[in-house]
């Protein structure tokens, strides 16, 4: 125990373990303003408990030496899938989707651990390969290890966390054996199949709210009373930040409620009007500095498990971060896919802090063999 | 052991590098140029997001009376009010509408509303509407985003009916009136005077509107919040409550008039002759003002409109009427300043004089010889038309100007309307020919070219009272304002005193005799119809009879009151407008205190009206149009004759 201890002082991550503690500081503080004085306001107190919960499974990622994680994943997996399912049929409802696991005062979001899950459970795959190489058929296996919960969480239905799934497959095809040129010209391809799903789907299987907010994004003047309402008043409360920020507790598009779920997919949006574009730079700045870190563990990692857990880490919250800020700030359409750390949610917290964990500890065991 | 490490590895970590700091600065730039470059665009749109500014309405100054009597104040009212600047669909809005408050209003109602309203999103649906719509409005905050309910101080008159015509009414300033006043106003409820002094007095009354800047959350409800400190709100600026103003009325005396014409048509104007206060203004039938406090309902107005009794007019000032036998002081007075007549001058009067070849009818089968104070006296008819022909129209029309007959008399009330006084130049003007000697018969008995409203006869009569001075009639309290001065003889002034002096002590006018008090006065019956002629008036259609008039002044020597009253087909003058005169006298004299009030004095208030009407127009035409140009016959002698009917003898009071 005291070695282990020694070997994490001496090899741990501590640069992501730093960035980390930063993010949940931020969320803490930030749901705590953009709940202030409503209906909302206990959130604050939950949230920081859910922090403090957070940093346990951060721990807990990291300690335990991720090819322990490996050797249980299967199970983990296999009890999430059972929990889906179970979910699904016995699952508390809210706003339509039966995606709520209720265990006495706490509500859980199972989907989001089964998003760990799948990535451990993807890991141990290619631990059992002996060639380590993913060709085709590996990449099929994976995609079905990932698409499987994925399923589930669609047909719960959860349209917005389903395809925060999505880029772990990616991740599966990144580290193929293909090269990066080849990996390019399948990327082309799929934009251009995307783009072709995209209109036939919006003639056949797209709902009519989902039109609606492509629609107002990609023109969100047109209608700022209706459906552009949340877009229009969003980017106010961007703008209105102006260089320094109207100060915490003191936004008003925030405060006065114009901002919609300023505690949750919003949240971005308060800390832009409230700590301006330093803040809302410096932020992002953290984000990116971890991801950053997630890359350069990329390269340092030991073995092909290690580095799918981290590209798996490393994508799904830049999928996060991309659709969320991208949302707020206007260069995306609105999605119900929240901020990492910092909107409020249990679920999707300690889901991501595993997730953190786990590429931290893929770093720190990087010379253990 | 060896990294399994795919040779591709660096270069798609590399790639990845390159593709998250794209993302970075992609994001980095977004936020500068929303945060940065545009952020004062989007401060002001979240400052418009929650302020409001909140109009902080001024009273509108209180009318009161001679005695402090309060004639109109404001109160409290509840609006209904549509802000189309607020998201949501008109149309659903009123269907909404109909299904929660019960209250029933078309589209292009509400259209027209937006369209005349100073502000344009605001428009005001209904005034005066129950304070449970509050609670109902709150409650169905979705479906009624674009409603809310304001409270605003509105016009009351405790009076009601009475004095409604000196008081005039208010109005929502319509598009019209902010042009024509220089309004600029971001209230929907400014109201500006429409008639009476609150026309006249408008400016004065008015007062000017506060504001207050208010923070109010996404449901635009107000908050107080002391965490935010937000720039501008705050900010308040008082509101200038308007002048009370004090008007020369007295309301008692007002209410003895109005009382005393139980039902009849007509205009009482009382005025100290001395400094051209009125005391009281009647007009009837009278109009409620309550009713037009505010939108007018459709039907109300129309009713108003409609009514052949035409209760918007100003009687006192829009009813130009033939004076009858209350000019005949004035022809006297003439011919005695201009030397043509004297105390002494005598005619001879047998019931009818042959001039032309046509004859001229008094009222009576014969005065006899007789002089010119009796001439007054008993109004003869055959002795002013000797009188009349004697002066002729020039002179008549020379003094007729400088006593201000057929001029507007400036009283400070809008829409007055100037009469005729026919003159040889005023039918060259009008194109009707050469004026015939004839034509001057009728008009020194005080028919044929000659219409008068009631308030020129007042201010004649008032200014025999004064000897000359002649005053602006005025309502609102102030300083005397001195017309013109007339220069008339105290001999002439004393004959014409004497004969009105006799009128009332022994003449047509011993209705209105006071005991203790000398009356002087001139009753009058100007004929309606050709018919009368020779029937007594009482056995007419109500339509048909002739207007009864009485004007004069008491008590003779140092008189404090002039008055004049006027009853549209009352009959004789000295038969009902001598009752309604004295029973002003007695109240001035003898200290009468007025009964009991007639009519609804405060009518609760109004229901909802649905929606603003026109205009209504001040400038109404006068009553009674210039008399028709009558085809003269070639000797220059109206067909039809003219007399005087003070009734057949025997029926004179």
């Amino acid at each position: 125990m005291k070695n282990t201890l020694k070997a994490y002082v001496a090899y741990g991550d501590h640069l992501t373990t730093l960035l980390f503690l930063v993010l949940l500081a931020g969320g803490a503080v930030m749901v705590r303003s953009a709940t202030f004085g409503t209906k909302f306001a206990p959130l604050a107190e939950r949230q920081t408990t859910w922090c403090f919960v957070a940093v346990a499974a951060y721990v807990l990622a990291t300690l335990v030496p991720y090819e322990v994680w490996i050797e249980y994943s299967y199970i983990l997996y296999g009890l999430c899938i059972v929990v889906l399912l179970g979910v699904m049929i016995f699952g508390h409802s809210v706003a339509g989707s039966r995606s709520w696991l209720v265990l006495g005062p706490v509500g859980f979001q199972p989907s989001e651990l089964a998003k760990v899950a799948a990535a451990l459970a993807g890991a141990g795959y290619i631990k059992d390969l002996s060639h380590k190489v993913i060709g085709i058929k590996e990449f099929s296996i994976l995609t079905g290890i990932i698409a499987l919960p994925m399923l589930l969480t669609l047909f719960q239905p959860d349209f917005g966390t389903a395809t925060t799934f999505l880029p772990m497959i990616l991740a599966a095809f990144y580290l193929s054996r293909m090269g990066l040129s080849q990996i390019l010209k399948w990327a082309a391809l799929a934009a251009a199949l995307g783009g072709v799903v995209f209109v036939l789907g919006w003639f056949t299987f797209f709902k009519p709210y989902q039109k609606e907010r492509v629609l107002t994004f990609l023109n969100p003047a047109s209608d700022t009373r209706g459906a552009g309402y949340q877009v229009h008043q969003a980017r106010i409360a961007v703008g209105s930040g102006e260089l320094t920020g109207k100060g915490l507790y003191s936004g008003t598009q925030n405060r006065l409620n114009f901002l919609p779920a300023p505690h949750t997919d919003f949240i971005f949006g308060v800390i832009c009007e409230e700590t301006g574009f330093l803040g809302a730079v410096a932020l992002l700045a953290v984000f990116f500095a971890l991801l950053g870190r997630f890359l350069s563990t990329l390269l340092v990692a030991r073995d092909m498990e290690g580095r799918f857990l981290v590209l798996c880490a490393f994508s799904v919250i830049l999928y996060h971060l991309f659709i969320n800020v991208g949302m707020v700030i206007g260069l995306v359409p609105t999605t119900g896919i929240p901020l990492p750390f910092l909107s409020y949610g249990g679920s999707s917290l300690v889901g991501l802090s595993l997730f953190v964990g786990l590429a931290a500890n893929v770093r720190a065991h990087r010379f253990v063999r | 052991m060896n990294l399994p490490l795919d040779s591709g590895l660096p270069a798609k970590t590399a790639f990845l590098r390159v593709g998250l700091w794209t993302v970075f600065l992609l994001f980095a730039l977004r936020l500068f140029y929303l945060q940065v470059l545009h952020g004062d665009y989007y401060r002001t749109l979240s400052e418009n997001n929650y302020t409001r500014t909140i109009v902080l309405r001024s009273p509108r100054g209180m009318l009161l009376d001679r005695n402090g009597k309060v004639l109109c104040r404001n109160r409290v009212s509840f609006s209904l009010v549509l802000d189309a600047a607020r998201g949501g669909s008109i149309d659903e809005t009123l269907s909404a509408m109909r299904r929660i408050l019960d209250f029933t209003m078309d589209r292009a109602q509400v259209d027209a509303a937006l369209r005349r309203s100073p502000v344009a999103s605001l428009a005001v649906l209904a005034r005066d509407v129950p304070p449970s719509w509050l609670q109902k409005i709150e409650a169905h905050q979705q479906e009624l985003n674009m409603l809310r309910i304001e409270m605003e101080l509105r016009r009351d008159y405790p009076y009601g009916l009475y004095a409604g015509h000196a008081l005039g009414y208010v109005g929502l300033l319509s598009p019209e009136d902010a042009e024509r006043m220089k309004i600029k106003e971001t209230d929907p409820f400014i109201e500006v005077g429409k008639s009476g002094v609150e026309k006249t007095a408008n400016v004065r009354l008015m007062g000017v509107n506060g504001r207050r800047t208010a923070q109010v959350n996404s449901l635009g409800r107000e908050v107080e919040d002391p965490k935010l400190r937000l720039p501008g709100v705050g900010v308040q600026e008082d509101p200038v409550p308007g002048k009370p103003l004090n008007l020369n009325l007295d309301m008692d005396l007002q209410t003895i008039l109005e009382n005393a014409f139980a039902g009849e048509t007509g205009s009482a104007v009382f005025m100290n002759p001395n400094t051209g206060e009125i005391l009281a203004w009647v007009s009837e039938p009278e109009f409620n003002p309550n009713l037009f406090s505010g939108t007018v309902s459709a039907s109300a107005w129309k009713e108003l409109v409609d009514d052949p009794t035409r209760p918007l007019l100003n009687r006192p000032i829009q009813g130009a009427y033939p004076p009858g036998s209350t000019f005949k002081p004035f022809v006297a007075l003439v011919g005695l300043q201009e030397g043509l007549l004297s105390a002494s001058t005598v005619f001879t009067c047998g019931g009818v004089w042959d001039y032309g070849g046509h004859p001229f009818h008094c009222w009576s089968k014969g005065h006899g010889t007789i002089d010119l104070i009796t001439a007054i006296q008993n109004s003869c008819n055959i002795y002013f038309y000797h009188a009349g022909d004697r002066i002729g129209i020039e002179r008549l029309d020379k003094w007729g100007r400088l006593f201000g007959l057929g001029r507007k008399t400036g009283v400070d009330l809008p829409g007055e309307t100037s009469g005729v006084l026919g003159s040889p130049e005023w039918k060259a003007k009008r194109g009707l020919g050469p004026w015939y000697p004839g034509e001057t018969l009728p008009v020194s008995i005080g028919q044929g070219y000659l219409t008068v409203t009631p308030l020129q006869l007042l201010s004649f009569y008032s200014t025999l009272a004064t000897g000359g001075t002649r005053y602006r009639p005025r309502l609102i309290s102030g300083p005397p304002e001195v017309l013109s001065t007339v220069d008339v003889s105290p001999e002439a002034l004393g004959v014409v005193k004497e004969g009105l002096a006799r009128v009332v002590s022994s003449g047509t006018g011993k209705g209105c005799q006071i005991p203790g008090v000398e009356v002087c006065a001139k009753t009058g019956t100007a004929q309606v119809v050709q018919a009368s002629s020779g029937k007594n008036t009482y056995s007419l259609d109500k339509a048909e009879r002739d207007h009864a008039w009485i004007a004069g002044f008491a008590p003779r020597s140092n008189p404090t009151v002039a008055f004049v009253v006027m009853v549209e087909h009352g009959g004789h003058g000295g038969d009902v407008g001598a009752k309604i005169a004295k029973a002003g006298l007695e109240y001035l004299f003898l200290g009468k205190k007025p009964g009991e009030l007639i009519g609804p004095p405060k009518p609760a208030s109004v229901p909802p009206p649905p929606l603003a009407e026109p205009e209504i127009p001040t400038d109404l035409p006068p009553e009674v149009p210039p008399p028709p140009p009558e085809q003269p016959t070639p000797e220059g002698i109206p067909q039809g004759t003219i007399q005087d009917q003070n009734g057949p003898a025997g029926v004179r009071p």
